[in-house]
């Protein structure tokens, strides 16, 4: 349901023609309450505005650095409103849908199980990832006393990774023979909590 | 007249290479009776996880053919490759690490896991979710992400999920590992109310004191001692040899 | 990399979701053959650890900004195209619906360009290349860097073609954008590559097993892989030389036009390829140079870079060798 919200503001955003200031201050106006309403605090939605955006204007400058006309002009803002509306809306997504909602939205959408079992895994597995990097970052930290030529600390970040990458492997193994054990047979099943 | 048969397991002269040579396991024979508690134990590269693993038909890889040429029985059937599904229904696992085991977004459909894939009916499923989370007093973290709990917590709800899968038989890899003494207490007290047969290997010597009654030390892909808990354990020629301890407890200046 | 919502049309994002969902499909199905019961867990883990590997900063010297592992050819390469596409569409669905790191609706595009091309070009690339090289660490760090920077380069000019297409950049000239990103996305490539090839270097000096043999090929599929390369290598090419086109003059150069000379028709709509005759501006034509001078460039830097990481592995190898 709320999946089905955002994806319409979207699309409604990204139809609006070019000029119809109104239409798009209204859905500025409609994702910042839906975002209040969800709990967002000011600081936090300036904070992800902040990293959001700089890349964005420099994207839409460069097409009055083209060649300044209005139409490049209005071209250029409103693209970046319907970018931000759009952002917006997807940070509404993120605080009124846990993850595991996400997922029976998408088992109720027909979505292939596999996929939807692969997503699960790896949203579970991102966090225990997070926190082996983040050992191996303490880790590395620990003896590297600062200054490191760029290159060196290059060399550094991908051995952390390919490390990362090896743990990943390995542990992946030994999930698949937890599954075995608990009588997985290759076939994805799932407790429909609904009714 | 249905005779019910005695043993739980069964090695007959049990052998295992891994592909690169190594010589993993050196003709165990054995046997566990139903009810059983024994610990295996042993210097590290022993063999102890290998052999658990030949307990539930994860290894080896090749599946055996018939009855005959297996050297694995659980409930006198061999672990053959027709029988993997029944095998692992009766044999539970619980792996050293909770994280390798709990794979799902939140942790009643992590329980939930093992009855679906045996086929169980949703309400009965539910059930055994409700059931498995209570016998490790977890029944209220039952919508959390299991990356918000304890190591404790996690591997609680591990022996859950195992637990729910109803196995007759219960092989422990390292349980106490990275746990902290209450949560080593309570997993203690947890297993103690299990009825099943108990198999466990553990460094862990002060916890097989506490849970079991008998004792395997495994040197060498080989079994080297086979009898009563306080008789192998306080032996300080046999702990010694294979790199083991007598525990504190059992050390005569403090009986 | 990651396009945001707001950028494409909607008809645009909405064939490129129509293709990749059909790509993924195929995945899928390949996948469940060669991996069976093993595909869950696996290509779940190798999309965890995608992301996490794009969240390691590699500090770019002198610069403020860092740059990121985006990971295509390295999932491709560890386990195939299938499972690599698999996950890398798996990444970009997650980032934008728990991050806002992209676009919902043009999420369909992000995964076209960063997962079909990205991980099925880049195996492309990267098989023929490998194919063509030999067998041993060498030849493969070397394929996935090759395969990396195009993979890279090819993405970016597939959505130079995808914004051009959308309706809502018609009424004026997006020229700028275009160089722009090409030469962007050109340095970008060469970071990949050499990220990617090290990770590689890495892995195959410990556990040389985790990298698999390519995958087994009738001549059919040998030929389709070369197609495949040759596509991809065409479009990042294409990109490369694009300022040459007579349509396309050089963003730097018409910004040099407006400062002396005629000004942009901004309401003449882009029209792909209308006419190839070769406006050489009186103006010089370094603006022209400089684009391709950073391929080429690029291309330079990612061979050396290659043959340095090669002979680092092979050193790591012989090393081990002499260790164990």
């Amino acid at each position: 349901m709320k999946l089905a919200i955002t994806m319409t503001v979207i699309l409604v955003a990204g139809l609006v023609p070019l000029e119809h200031w109104p239409a798009q201050g209204l859905l500025l106006a409609i994702t910042f309450t839906g975002l209040s309403l969800a709990g967002v605090t000011m600081r936090y939605l300036l904070r992800r505005l902040v990293l959001f955006l700089p890349l964005l204007l420099v994207f839409g400058l460069s097409v009055p650095a083209a060649g300044a006309s209005d139409l490049a002009w209005s071209w250029t803002i409103s693209m970046w409103l319907r970018c931000t509306v759009s952002f917006m809306a997807g940070l509404w997504l993120i605080h009124v849908l846990p993850f595991p909602e996400l997922l029976s939205t998408l088992r109720r959408w027909r979505c292939p199980l596999v996929l939807i079992a692969m997503l699960g895994f790896m949203y579970r597995y991102t966090f225990i990832l997070w926190d082996e990097l983040r050992r191996l970052r303490n880790a590395r930290d620990a003896r590297a006393f600062g200054g490191n030529s760029w290159w060196r600390s290059w060399s550094i970040n991908s051995q952390m990774i390919g490390l990362l990458l090896l743990r990943a492997m390995e542990r992946a193994e030994r999930t698949h023979r937890a599954m075995l054990s608990r009588g997985w047979d290759g076939s994805i099943r799932f407790l429909n909590m609904d009714e | 007249m249905t005779t019910i048969e005695p043993l739980a397991i069964e090695l007959r002269r049990l052998s295992f290479q891994y592909p690169n040579g190594r010589r993993a396991l050196d003709e165990i024979s054995c046997t566990i009776s139903r009810g059983d508690r024994i610990a295996i134990v042993g210097p590290s590269g022993a063999g102890k996880s290998t052999l658990l693993m030949h307990l539930n038909g994860l290894l080896p890889t090749t599946a055996v053919g018939t009855d005959e040429e297996s050297q694995v029985l659980v409930h006198g059937a061999g672990v053959i490759r027709s029988r993997l599904r029944d095998v692992r229904r009766q044999v539970g696992f619980l792996f050293q690490d909770p994280d390798d085991q709990l794979f799902c977004p939140t942790v009643r459909e992590d329980v939930a896991f093992g009855p679906l894939n045996l086929g169980v009916d949703r309400k009965e499923v539910l059930a055994r979710v409700e059931r498995g989370l209570a016998a490790v007093e977890m029944s209220d973290c039952s919508a959390r992400n299991p990356a918000e709990l304890s190591t404790g917590e996690r591997k609680r709800v591990c022996l859950a999920g195992v637990l729910a899968c109803e196995p007759s038989i219960l092989v422990l890899d390292e349980p106490t590992s990275n746990l902290d003494p209450r949560a080593r207490r309570q997993l203690l007290s947890i297993l103690k109310a299990f009825t099943g047969t108990q198999i466990v290997a553990t460094h862990d010597l002060d916890f097989v004191l506490d849970l079991c009654d008998r004792v395997l030390v495994l040197d060498a892909g080989k079994v080297q001692a086979d009898g009563k808990t306080e008789r192998i354990l306080s032996d300080p020629l046999i702990m010694d040899r294979h790199g083991l301890e007598v525990p504190w407890r059992l050390r005569p200046a403090n009986r | 990399m990651h396009i945001r919502d707001g950028i494409l049309g909607p008809e645009v994002c909405v064939a490129a979701a129509a293709i990749s969902v059909g790509a993924i499909s195929y995945s899928l199905r390949r996948l469940r053959a060669d991996l069976d019961d093993r595909a869950v867990p696996v290509t779940g883990m190798l999309a965890a650890l995608v992301f996490a590997g794009q969240m390691v900063n590699f500090p770019l010297p002198g610069l403020p900004v860092s740059g990121h592992l985006l990971g295509g050819v390295l999932a491709a390469v560890i386990l195939g195209p299938w499972a690599g596409c698999i996950a890398v569409a798996m990444v970009l669905t997650v980032q934008a619906v728990l991050f806002s790191d992209g676009g919902l609706l043009s999420l369909g595009a992000n995964v076209l360009n960063m997962g079909v091309i990205g991980a099925w070009g880049g195996y492309a690339v990267y098989s023929t290349v490998r194919r063509f090289l030999g067998n041993g660490n060498a030849a493969t760090v070397t394929a996935a860097m090759l395969a990396a920077w195009s993979s890279v380069l090819a993405a970016a000019a597939l959505f130079c073609v995808e914004f051009a297409c959308s309706s809502s950049t018609k009424g004026f000239d997006p020229r700028v954008v275009l160089t722009l990103m090409v030469l962007y996305h050109a340095l970008i490539g060469v970071g990949e590559a050499l990220i990617t090839g090290s990770i590689l270097g890495f892995v195959l000096a410990r556990r040389a097993d985790l990298v698999p043999a390519l995958l087994p090929t009738t001549s059919v599929r040998a030929v389709g892989g070369f197609v495949a390369s040759g596509l991809v290598f065409a479009l990042a090419v294409a990109a490369l030389l694009a300022p040459f086109k007579s349509d396309w003059p050089d963003g730097l150069d018409a910004i040099s036009e407006k400062l002396g000379f005629a000004r942009l028709e901004a309401e003449r709509p882009p029209l792909l390829f209308e006419d190839y005759e070769l406006p050489i501006p009186s103006i010089s034509w370094w603006p022209h140079m400089s684009v391709s001078a950073a391929g080429v460039l690029g291309t330079l830097v990612v061979f050396a870079g290659a043959l340095a990481l090669a002979g680092l592995a092979r050193r790591q190898v012989n090393s081990q060798e002499f260790s164990s």
